[in-house]
């Protein structure tokens, strides 16, 4: 397979690295499998979901690109006949389908186990993408302040547990400012979608998650551009 | 290669240019300009700004001072700059669980190149860098030396109008340095400009039109590669390999010696017009078991560098 393209080549090297395709496939099953048909309570099934997505992107990009600087190919980048922001995205928004993807079994899990909430599922994919496509983005944000892609799993996980926290995934909020700031944080509406398909019983409609996913993609795809010559042209 | 053409437009221009890291390194007020069919050489030690200068005219860095322009235009990231530029750094950096060939045809798409013209030539710079047969090999599995050879034909696929290439001959075996030569000599007749920052002093009085000495990020002497061998024209370097280590002051203070210089167990002394080696000897006289070997030759630009700074190149006298 030969790859003329910024995200061509992305799919080719993937597709390559069988053992990395075969981890990436079914480590989440590991994690969703007991949750969604032990009938494990919906939201620690939707907490656990909610940050395997937020961590998945993360962790991937993040150690990728640490790689990258690394070996010099970051340099080789930034001499592409490609503005910095467009091949950011294009990266990006590639290696968050891929993890789209990795995803996509668990997904299914949870569409054959609770075939009744379809409602949810326009809600579920668009949130899903969304927090992948910024968790992808932190992780290439952190690559620009770590050394080893070891170090940057500690650079990924410090901002994302307490926005965890804040977007109500880990406890109910209850003081009356955390459930506003619950709303402008994406992770809080790609768990209620998981609430939601999970038949549980979530804060929000499906109409009103449906919006946050959507306005989350956008403004991640809108930001990862804006990010580009940081990301990459950091020394 | 480029004959004098003081009137034609330079195709990248730089004046006052710099880049200052933290540490107080980098390069510093760089004036350069470069015309079509023009062969520069950048030659010092290692850590004298080579690479960081290189890398600015590459658009991998962005300097913190002065100006720098490309056929015109100062915007290092519009793709029309980017896209005449042919790049070789000094880390073979390639997509390692990619094969050889699909790393270059990545590279000759993302430089504008189709389907048909990138097999094309993909095809004729394999046979020439001697990869055809390990084109299908994924490059994690290629030696140094062949990963520079595949940076070479990622470099030149889309024949740039000027090349930047940074230790060029650097893990290539003879034939591959002299193929190079030939290879540059061909592009800089079609009116393309090469840039190399190399220590390779037989490459570069081969190949260059003009070289630029930097020291500690300046440039402290620039011409024409003739011009620069009249410094120590007449003059003969003479290499002691030395058993222990001997005091340099007595050595410099010779009237004879215009420079001398010590790197690991030989000393590299460049002897003044008209002197004789046996002076040098004179002063270690009564040490005589102290040299294990001399030689005595012709010098070259490394002496040149040798002779304005008082520091050897690395690996200026192989």
């Amino acid at each position: 397979m030969l790859a003329g393209t910024i995200w061509q080549r992305e799919l080719v090297e993937f597709a390559q690295r069988r053992r990395a395709l075969i981890i990436k496939l079914v480590f989440p099953l590991l994690v969703a499998v007991p949750l969604v048909l032990s009938g494990a309570p919906t939201i620690y099934a939707a907490m656990a979901l909610t940050m395997l997505a937020a961590i998945v992107g993360a962790l991937g990009s993040g150690a990728v690109l640490t790689r990258e600087r690394q070996s010099g190919l970051t340099l080789r980048y930034r001499t592409l006949p490609v503005t910095p922001g467009r091949l950011l995205i294009e990266r990006l928004t590639t290696n968050g389908l891929i993890d789209f993807v990795q995803l996509v079994p668990v997904l299914l899990l949870i569409a054959v186990r609770h075939p009744s909430e379809f409602a949810w599922w326009p809600a579920l994919l668009l949130s899903m993408a969304a927090v992948l496509l910024i968790g992808n983005l932190t992780g290439a944000v952190a690559s620009t302040l770590s050394d080893s892609p070891g170090e940057v799993m500690l650079y990924v996980v410090i901002p994302l547990i307490p926005l965890l926290y804040l977007s109500g995934v880990f406890t109910p909020l209850e003081q009356p400012v955390l459930p506003v700031i619950s709303r402008l944080l994406p992770f809080s509406y790609l768990y209620q979608a998981l609430l939601g398909s999970l038949g549980g019983q979530p804060n929000l409609l499906p109409w009103e998650t449906v919006l946050g996913g959507f306005g989350f993609l956008v403004g991640a795809i809108g930001l990862t551009g804006w990010f580009g010559r940081r990301v990459l042209e950091s020394d | 290669m480029k004959a004098d053409t003081v009137s034609e437009p330079s195709l990248l221009a730089a004046s006052g240019l710099t880049r200052a890291y933290r540490e107080g390194k980098g390069v510093f007020d760089i004036e350069l300009r470069l015309a079509g069919g023009e062969v520069v050489g950048l030659m010092g030690p290692n850590g004298s700004g080579k690479t960081t200068l290189l890398r600015l005219l590459a658009t991998a860095a962005t300097p913190t001072g002065g100006q720098l322009t490309w056929f015109g235009n100062s915007n290092p990231r519009d793709p029309s700059v980017r896209r005449r530029l042919g790049i070789m750094l000094d880390q073979p950096a390639h997509f390692e669980q990619m094969t050889g060939y699909q790393n270059a045809w990545f590279f000759a798409h993302q430089f504008g190149l189709g389907d048909d013209l990138s097999r094309e030539r993909l095809d004729e710079l394999f046979r020439w860098s001697g990869l055809s047969e390990a084109r299908d090999q994924r490059v994690s599995e290629y030696s140094l030396g062949m990963k520079r050879r595949l940076n070479l034909v990622e470099a030149l696929v889309h024949r740039p109008s000027i090349l930047l290439l940074d230790e060029p001959t650097l893990a290539l075996d003879y034939r591959a340095e002299l193929d190079l030569i030939e290879r540059l000599q061909l592009l800089s007749l079609t009116g393309s400009a090469v840039v190399l920052a190399t220590n390779d002093v037989h490459l570069a009085e081969r190949l260059c039109d003009r070289v630029l000495f930097l020291h500690e990020g300046r440039v402290i002497r620039e011409g024409r590669v003739p011009e620069l061998l009249t410094e120590v024209a007449g003059a003969r370097e003479v290499q002691l390999q030395v058993n222990s280590p001997i005091g340099l002051e007595a050595l410099r203070s010779l009237p004879a010696v215009q420079a001398a210089n010590v790197e690991g167990d030989t000393v590299h002394i460049i002897l003044a017009r008209g002197a004789n080696p046996a002076q040098v000897l004179a002063v270690l006289n009564g040490t005589a078991d102290l040299v294990s070997t001399m030689r005595v030759r012709r010098p070259h630009l490394g002496d040149v560098f040798l002779k304005l700074t008082g520091v050897a190149l690395p690996s200026a006298h192989r």
